[in-house]
């Protein structure tokens, strides 16, 4: 490489609120997010926990059933707002050089990543709160211990950051609006299957499958949550070996994209 | 007083793959207030070049420049925003500042008439809109270098004419230097000085507009459209090449142009008088850089 210019890059700032603002309307302006991100899993959780809950007489256990349930189906938020849409808007973006063009005007990738990956977790912020807002309101689910809606938050932002190395990671290699959004969705309902949100539970799962669902982070939301939010004694050593095992193969992916954007 | 210069070039080669994109072996210097028109056909490596220089591709050479890099604004070939929202919202962003805010950005919004865009999708806006939204962002840099990249191809003529005639008067005020690369000749006759002459990758030549005319062409061109009469008519005359449906007769001093002109008056011919016509330039440098012309 000569000596001459290496890029057109403006001394930003990091993160502004003009940026966080536009990054919002970005996220906003996707329809998928509010598909999958919110009209989803509000709708599945009052179907699926009224369907359950109209063949249990008990109540106690039909509140539990629901929430149970109903924590299961809210990893499905960070699973579509982050691994879904921002991985098909990146890779929307990168397909028409949208990044590079935001360059030659001084806007560095790192900081349209950085203000883009803040204003998800605001959108995720919102959805969750429309998501709890309806679970108050149309399911009844249980009050948490504080410990447990305390874990509850911190694991869905650890899932939230996975997710996000991995859709960073595949939108970045593949570079294409359609092939990534074909993966994410497949990735999608792979998770909602193996996570037992399709009406086949951990438990009824072939051995190969439970192989699969052991390893993915959602069947713990889906599983066993209930136990942590509630304050029961609980194992967390296979949760945190699925969220282990998550993060390495999304750190994997983005380490590749990385070294794939650097080899350029 | 000379120019001091902004950018210089030297040695500079560009390869996709095995293939060599650009070679340019003779230095070349962008001094302060230049207008060069980079010329070439498809493939000659003017995209290539100004990619070079924002260090989009890369390349083995030296670009040297007293310029820091926020000092450059480019209008790229392809310029493409998100589609989700308003040009306003994207604007604001890219400049960092509140068109209600900004008296420039407004004045330039005037001047590009693109106040009736502002509230519309990128995706919605004409090829000309387009354009505009880009230029009024590059133009708001301010830069003492500024890259066009064929701004006006795609556009139809009254659009492309009157895109060219708001940027001649906007540059016309400044002391800035641009690098314009166009096929539409008739626009560089109106913004650059200097032309860059490229051909698979390799310079023709570099230099003053004018200099280059006197050099490949004369004093003067006569320009007529091609005819089998007219050939036998100026038969006697030095003719420059020219494309298949033109003639082209060079006049070296002011009484053979007077001769020339006579005859074609005498015999009721339409001609063009030139003494800025790029088209020849580049026809006629390409042909002697290649062994073909005087």
């Amino acid at each position: 490489m000569g000596k001459g210019l290496k890029m057109v890059e403006k001394k930003r700032k990091f993160f502004t609120k003009s940026m966080i603002i536009y990054e919002l309307r970005n996220v906003t302006g996707n329809p998928f997010v509010h598909i999958f991100g919110v009209g989803m899993p509000v709708l599945m959780s009052i179907l699926i926990t009224r369907m359950v809950v109209s063949e249990i007489s008990d109540a106690a256990v039909a509140k539990m059933v629901s929430t149970s349930t109903f924590l299961g189906i809210g990893a499905l938020i960070p699973l579509a707002t982050i691994l879904m849409g921002y991985s098909v808007m990146q890779a929307q973006d990168l397909e028409k050089g949208i990044p590079e063009r935001l360059q030659l005007f001084g806007i560095k990738n790192s900081i349209s990543i950085c203000n883009r990956a803040v204003s998800e977790i605001i959108f995720m912020i919102g959805a969750f709160f429309i998501y709890f807002l309806a679970g108050i309101c149309f399911i009844g689910i249980e009050t948490p211990v504080f410990s447990g809606g305390l874990l509850y938050a911190v694991c869905i932002f650890i899932f939230s950051v996975f997710c996000f190395a991995m859709g960073h990671g595949l939108a970045t290699l593949i570079k294409k609006f359609s092939a990534t959004y074909c993966g994410v969705m497949v990735i999608y309902f792979a998770f909602m299957i193996f996570g037992g949100m399709m009406g086949m539970s951990y438990e009824n799962m072939s051995g190969w499958m439970q192989g699969v669902a052991k390893l993915l982070p959602v069947t713990y939301f889906t599983r066993d949550f209930y136990h942590i939010w509630t304050g029961e004694p609980y194992d967390f050593m296979p949760m945190v070996q699925s969220f282990l095992f998550f993060g390495a193969v999304g750190g994997i992916l983005l380490f590749a994209a990385l070294k794939r954007e650097e080899k350029k | 007083m000379e120019n001091s210069s902004l950018l210089s070039i030297e040695n500079l080669t560009v390869c996709y793959g095995k293939e060599t994109a650009l070679s340019i072996d003779h230095p070349i210097s962008i001094e302060e207030g230049d207008r060069i028109g980079i010329i070439g056909s498809n493939g000659a490596g003017k995209s290539t070049l100004i990619k070079s220089i924002l260090g989009l591709v890369k390349y083995e050479g030296n670009i040297d420049t007293s310029l820091a890099p926020e000092m450059i604004a480019t209008h790229m070939q392809s310029n493409e925003y998100t589609d989700a929202m308003a040009t306003r919202h994207i604007m604001e962003m890219v400049l960092g500042t509140k068109i209600s805010k900004n008296k420039k950005l407004q004045e330039l919004i005037s001047y590009f008439e693109f106040e009736g865009c502002l509230k519309k999708k990128y995706k919605h806006l004409s090829g000309g809109q387009k354009q505009r939204f880009t230029i009024i962002m590059v133009m708001m840099q301010d830069s003492p270098l500024t890259f066009y990249d064929e701004v006006t191809s795609g556009l139809d003529f009254e659009t492309r004419q009157k895109l060219v005639e708001k940027m001649v008067a906007w540059y016309e005020k400044r002391d800035v230097s641009l690098c314009i690369v166009s096929h539409y000749y008739e626009e560089l006759e109106q913004l650059a000085n200097k032309l860059l002459i490229l051909d698979k990758g390799k310079v023709i030549d570099f230099g003053d507009k004018e200099e280059l005319f006197l050099k490949y062409c004369g004093r003067a061109v006569i320009v007529l459209n091609y005819s089998i009469e007219k050939v036998k008519l100026f038969q006697e005359y030095k003719k420059l090449a020219s494309p298949a449906h033109l003639i082209a007769l060079s006049c070296d001093t002011e009484e053979e142009e007077q001769e020339i002109t006579e005859l074609l008056i005498k015999n009721n011919m339409d001609y063009r008088r030139s003494s800025t016509d790029i088209e020849i330039i580049y026809t006629n440098a390409k042909d002697r850089f290649y062994g073909k012309g005087a």
